[in-house]
């Protein structure tokens, strides 16, 4: 597991019990695939991100934050992480944080997110 | 001819006449035999005087240019051409019998004469009428059961009346049926009733056209001042009076007044850009000028941006913008795939990096668009479920839940005009500095020929729309085109 503490910010890591620490989680959820997407199933702009990767041709890995047992600590988590509310849709590439819809459409237009994409093993083309 | 004065009828108001009906004047004048003093000339009864008058008047006239055509065909057109209630008022003698000339009886000769001295001064045209009895054979009608008519009804009032011995004396004139003189009489004054009808008649129907037509007339008024006021309400203005129309939020009158402002910018950049273009600057001198009004953009973004926090609806129906560009809105504003459709075909010539470029931006700028109109559907399907509410309707908890919902079109907004600013942006970085200029002063004179042809559309004339309304119903003029069917229905 890579460290990738520097990208998230102003985040500090604590020396706690890190079993049960969210961010942890979510850190190692989000190495484990190409692209990850933390989202909530009622969400219709997380529908949106998810129908706009498979657009692409990208099989994301979806982790729906409303069915899972510690979701509510993982959205908190990320509500710090990125500065902003709502927590999701957020998307990992590659492990590393992309950001939330509006950085992710902002890549995909300036013409980022497919080379990122493709260096993630998402995309072959 | 028989010279014998025609009938005339004296026109006074005393007596009992003064509540009398209309039509016992009628009679009256037809009569032959009745005292002058039952036929009065007040104000209810005096169309049918003058009417009288008007119709011997002219009868007469033409009576006297043609001496044997028959006044009843010929004088009866011209004289109810004449009708108008502002003549004024005029006396009018009936020659009472045609005894006089022969002296019958000297009461009621006298008595004529006296009348006829009386009023005499006051008749206008009295020759002429004396005139008309001498060629008044030619009658067609039947006038013997009218003539016991009025005879019955001319004794009557004669009973009531104050010259007594005029009307005593009259009768019997009336019933010796021997003379031609008195069968002309009967004629005239039969003619004379038929005549006064008809005019009547005619002036009730002229009556009623214009009622109606003064009806269709304020129906027209109420339509054409709906029209004005919807035409108003749909941006007529280039939607930047927001308060000539009731019933718009704070936030949303802050942002028309606000883009209103932005629009004048608009107007000085692209002359800015033209003028550039035109003068040859420097690249540097225009790409200053190319990254104002990129920041001239971010500027309607940011404001769009506050303003979909107090007036989501506002933005997201389009109310701020023009009626053609409501149009072709997609989420609040332009269609970013669409506009540089719209730019690829002008901007040749491109090298090769840069044609991929574009169609990469256009096609990147498609699926995004795609992702964010379904999410957008999406987030209308769950606001449609929870408006619905299934089996049980819980009212507030799903009213709570529905504003909650609605509460993310602000996000689909926002996230649609950051695709909008980030297209904008990546331009400048495809093309050239001078093909970039060109690009934003084309996409700024597109927009700004949408903004003008919806004016020219909303200001263009209305009684072809109308007409053509018109010539699709089947109902009668009176009925007016209904609002729904206007084109510029909101939406």
């Amino acid at each position: 597991m890579h460290c990738q503490t520097g990208s998230w910010g102003s985040y500090m890591p604590t020396s706690r019990n890190t079993v049960g620490d969210p961010l942890e989680r979510i850190e190692r959820l989000a190495s484990e695939n190409a692209v990850v997407i933390f989202s909530i199933s009622s969400c219709c702009m997380c529908h949106a991100i998810k129908r706009l990767f498979c657009g692409m041709g990208v099989n994301p890995t979806v982790y729906e934050l409303d069915e899972d047992p510690r979701g509510k600590d993982m959205e908190k988590a990320l509500m710090r992480l990125l500065g902003t509310s709502p927590a999701v849709p957020v998307v990992f590439i590659g492990g590393k944080l992309v950001g939330a819809m509006d950085r992710v459409m902002a890549s995909h237009i300036n013409g980022t997110l497919v080379p990122l994409l493709k260096e993630a093993g998402a995309l072959w083309l | 001819m028989a010279n014998h004065r025609v009938g005339e009828t004296g026109l006074t108001d005393s007596g009992p006449s003064s509540h009398h009906h209309h039509h016992i004047p009628y009679a009256v004048l037809h009569g032959m035999n009745v005292p002058a003093s039952f036929i009065h000339q007040e104000g209810s009864a005096f169309d049918f005087g003058e009417l009288e008058e008007a119709i011997v008047l002219q009868g007469v006239k033409i009576r006297n240019d043609e001496a044997q055509a028959p006044l009843f065909t010929t004088g009866r057109p011209a004289a109810t051409l004449e009708m108008f209630p502002s003549w004024p008022m005029r006396f009018q003698q009936i020659e009472i019998g045609s005894s006089k000339s022969g002296g019958e009886s000297t009461d009621s000769g006298s008595a004529v004469n006296t009348l006829s001295s009386k009023t005499e001064n006051q008749l206008e045209p009295e020759s002429p009428v004396s005139k008309k009895a001498s060629s008044s054979d030619h009658q067609a009608f039947d006038q013997k059961p009218m003539q016991q008519q009025l005879l019955e009804m001319a004794s009557d009032i004669s009973r009531t009346g104050t010259s007594q011995n005029q009307s005593a004396a009259k009768p019997p004139q009336e019933k010796r049926r021997g003379s031609t003189s008195e069968k002309q009489l009967d004629a005239k004054t039969l003619r004379r009733l038929a005549q006064n009808r008809e005019a009547a008649r005619k002036s009730r129907l002229r009556k009623k056209a214009y009622v109606q037509q003064l009806e269709s007339s304020r129906i027209k008024l109420t339509q054409l001042e709906q029209d004005l006021q919807r035409a108003r309400s749909e941006g007529l203005f280039l939607g930047g009076c927001a308060g000539a129309v009731g019933n718009i939020s704070s936030g949303a009158a802050t942002f028309d007044m606000e883009y209103a402002r932005w629009l004048e910018d608009d107007q000085r950049h692209m002359l800015e850009l033209r003028t550039g273009l035109q003068a040859q600057l420097s690249d540097s001198d225009l790409r200053t000028i190319v990254d104002s009004y990129i920041s001239h953009y971010d500027e309607i973004f940011r404001l769009k941006g506050m303003a979909a926090k107090s007036d989501i609806f506002h933005l997201i129906t389009g109310m701020w913008t023009t009626p053609a560009e409501r149009c072709f809105l997609w989420m609040g504003g332009f269609r970013p795939s669409e506009l540089i459709k719209m730019l690829i075909s002008q901007l040749e010539p491109l090298t090769e990096q840069q044609v991929i470029g574009i169609y990469r931006l256009q096609h990147s700028s498609q699926q995004a668009e795609e992702a964010l109109t379904q999410g957008h559907e999406q987030l209308q399907q769950s606001l449609i479920d929870t408006i619905a509410g299934g089996p049980v309707f819980d009212g507030m908890q799903q009213m709570a839940v529905a504003l909650g919902k609605l509460a993310n079109l602000e996000g689909f907004v926002r996230q649609a005009d950051n695709l909008r600013q980030q297209t904008l942006h990546q331009l400048p970085r495809i093309l050239t500095t001078r093909q970039a200029a060109r690009c934003f002063l084309m996409i700024g004179e597109y927009y700004a020929r949408l903004r003008a042809l919806s004016s020219v559309w909303i200001s263009r004339p209305r009684e072809t729309l109308i007409s053509d309304d018109h010539s699709c119903q089947t109902t009668t003029d009176l009925q007016m085109v209904q609002p729904s069917q206007n084109h510029f229905s909101n939406f």
